[in-house]
């Protein structure tokens, strides 16, 4: 057993169909739920450790202006995003999919993100700037890799034609842009009445 | 409680003292650091410099012993140091020598057997042997002396089919070049400088500025009548504000952009060759409020090696660039103290010092070096005449005393390179955020380290190989004997 914790995620990121099928109805939940929450955090870890050692020559980092738990908010909020507006979406528009089904396929998504881009930290440290294409290139694939991964897991957990998924993610995009602004209100607005409240305790306060 | 605040008093007076002593000495402190010296880090924040000049005197025309200044305009330093001023107000050349004590003004010249004079000129240029010339901005011509101010020549009302006929030559900055071709920048002109030979015939304009359109002025453009289009602001390029020409013919010209390079090297085609490898483009100040808008930049100096200096009439700060468009230092503001101005006007550099002309106080500020601003200046001219010994030295010198000169760590990476000190220059670069030149130095450094470690790295790398040879046979051999015993 102890060997298929790392054989299922690698063998699904080569055989998507087969290994999303898998996951949707062969594996035990809570195996799938502890290997997505191990992926955020590698993809957390590499964010962190890609921001502070990756070479000069393809990141130039302000030491001022790097905070490690800003990175891991970056990584998991999308992500949290991403899944709540694809589980909002897809529950109206007729997919299969569960709340858990979307958030472990969406991490087991993010492994070519890990698997690539950790070992081009240290190797980044090696290039030279002719060399740094080779930096990029990986990098592009990484999340093309990924954005694959996306659609597979997406069109296997609800059970979508491929145009239907290419369709649900693109709006389940403008439903993360939607969400991003009505928490930025909402934020907004809870601060007004914070300093609406301690206002007038300050008025209470000093009027005594 | 009054009792013990008694038994206090003693100490909590002496405190209060300290405290106070603290302050006040804090506060001269920050009034010292406050001439304004900053310099823009690589993230475009400001970074406190030490200062490169600071006024020592200010330098009026009832100083020098003739009547007060009235609005000059500009000002001229010659190769031997002898300063022109054009006191515009009262239509004159004043003459100064290296120690700025007058020499003589002048004020009439003769033409055709009988006297004649400025009105409102706006522009002087003094070449190296002494020629003056004047644009004689009221009288709309630009007079051409010789070092004794005896005439050699007047343009006026140039003819071209590229002049309208409506045309109105009004001169008001003017330069010259070593094949005597004149530049003269005209009021009214937007399609760049004009040139003329050495005769003094008018031949072309060169180096117009590009014309920024404002997408929402072109929406409502496209979509209005004729009759409202007529109405409207023309899209019109903007005109130059200054320019000066170095030793090698290459003019340096500033202009009122808000959006384009503000900072301008002309060739001879009137291309811009400026150098931006600078942290950010060559431009004033690049943070500002945006109620105040950017700098707008009115004269323009080059010294030799490449260095230029701009004057901001906005904020009346000198900024100061290398040749590769590095920030270098700045000096000057706005202000009633020594070494600010009301209305800055011109600038000029008198060997290593600078003067800066004020228009509304008819008053020339000196600014000299501090121990800094030679070092600096030092070490940006032997870098760039190739000394890298001696810049290596200077520029080691300037960040001991201001250790946020990020440029000058690439100075030093270029030296310790040159001395094969790769991983030394890696550092530096990587201090002064140069990737070009840091991938330089890495690439040697890494051909070092390999080829200092070629031989255990093949050894490695073939047992390695052996290794899994042996083993891949060894786990063979044991399957087949289990094969066999099966």
């Amino acid at each position: 057993m102890s060997r298929e914790w790392i054989r299922f995620p690698l063998n699904l990121m080569v055989h998507p169909f087969e290994g999303y099928w898998d996951l949707k109805y062969d594996r035990n939940r809570k195996f799938t739920l502890i290997i997505s929450f191990c992926v955020l955090f590698l993809v957390a870890v590499t964010n962190i450790l890609g921001s502070q050692y990756s070479g000069f020559l393809v990141h130039v980092y302000n030491p001022e202006s790097m905070n490690s738990v800003m990175e891991i908010v970056y990584v998991i909020v999308p992500i949290l995003f991403w899944c709540v507006a694809n589980w909002s979406l897809t529950t109206l528009m007729d997919g299969e999919g569960k709340f858990v089904e979307i958030f472990t396929s969406t991490c087991f998504a993010l492994l070519p993100l890990v698997i690539i881009q950790f070992p081009w930290i240290w190797l980044s440290n090696l290039v030279s700037l002719q060399e740094t294409a080779f930096y990029y290139f990986s990098n592009s694939v990484a999340v093309l890799w990924f954005v694959y991964l996306l659609f597979v897991g997406n069109m296997t957990v609800h059970q979508f034609s491929p145009s239907k998924t290419i369709g649900i993610m693109l709006l389940t995009l403008v439903a993360m842009g939607f969400m991003a602004f009505i928490s930025l209100l909402f934020f907004s607005l809870v601060q007004q009445i914070v300093a609406f409240i301690s206002v007038i305790y300050q008025e209470l306060v000093m009027r005594t | 409680m009054m009792n013990s605040l008694r038994k206090l008093k003693t100490p909590l007076l002496i405190m209060i003292c300290c405290l106070l002593g603290v302050g006040a000495g804090a506060g001269n402190v920050s009034a010292e650091s406050a001439s304004d010296s900053y310099i823009y880090s690589y993230w475009g924040d400001v970074a406190a410099a030490p200062a490169a000049y600071v006024a020592t005197e200010w330098i009026s025309g009832s100083d020098l012993g003739t009547d007060a200044f009235q609005e000059p305009s500009d000002l001229h330093v010659t190769a031997d140091n002898r300063v022109y001023v054009l006191d515009s107000g009262n239509n004159r050349i004043v003459v100064l020598d290296h120690d700025l004590k007058l020499v003589t003004t002048v004020d009439s010249f003769t033409r055709e057997g009988e006297p004649d004079t400025f009105l409102q000129p706006q522009g002087i240029f003094v070449t190296d042997d002494g020629e003056v010339l004047v644009a004689d901005t009221g009288n709309k011509r630009v007079v051409h002396l010789d070092s004794d101010f005896q005439l050699i020549k007047i343009i006026d009302s140039p003819e071209s089919e590229l002049l309208q006929d409506s045309f109105k030559f009004e001169p008001v900055r003017v330069v010259m070049d070593h094949a005597q071709r004149i530049y003269v920048m005209a009021a009214g002109v937007f399609d760049g400088f004009m040139e003329f030979d050495a005769g003094g015939a008018f031949t072309s304009f060169i180096g117009a500025n590009r014309v920024y359109i404002d997408p929402i002025e072109y929406f409502w453009k496209q979509i209005s009548t004729k009759a409202q289009r007529s109405q409207m602001v023309m899209f019109t390029p903007t005109e130059f504000t200054n320019l000066d020409i170095d030793s090698e013919g290459f003019i340096y010209a500033t202009n009122g952009d808000q959006w384009g390079n503000n900072i301008k090297k002309l060739n001879a085609q009137g291309s811009d060759i400026l150098r931006r490898t600078g942290y950010s483009d060559p431009q004033g100040d690049i943070l500002y409020l945006s109620s105040e808008g950017p700098s707008k930049l009115i004269d323009i100096d080059v010294a030799d090696s490449e260095i230029y200096s701009v004057l901001d009439g906005k904020r009346g700060r000198v900024f100061t660039y290398n040749g590769d468009g590095h920030l270098m230092y700045v000096f000057g503001g706005l202000g009633n103290q020594m070494g600010q101005f009301h209305t800055p006007a011109a600038i000029d550099r008198i060997g290593e010092d600078f003067l800066v002309l004020d228009k509304a106080l008819g008053e020339i500020t000196v600014f000299r070096t501090t121990e800094y601003g030679r070092t600096l200046n030092e070490a940006v001219k032997s870098y760039y005449r190739g000394e890298e010994e001696t810049a290596f030295a200077l520029f080691n010198r300037t960040i001991a005393m201001n250790a946020n000169l990020e440029f000058a760590y690439a100075g030093i990476g270029k030296a310790l390179l040159r001395q094969g000190d790769y991983k030394g220059a890696m550092m530096h670069f990587k201090r002064s955020l140069d990737q070009k030149n840091y991938s330089k130095a890495f690439l040697l450094y890494r051909k070092a380290v390999m080829r200092e470690h070629f031989p255990l790295i093949m050894t490695m790398l073939c047992l390695a190989g052996i290794g899994i040879f042996a083993a891949s046979r060894l786990r063979k051999v044991k399957e087949r004997r289990k094969g066999a015993s099966a």
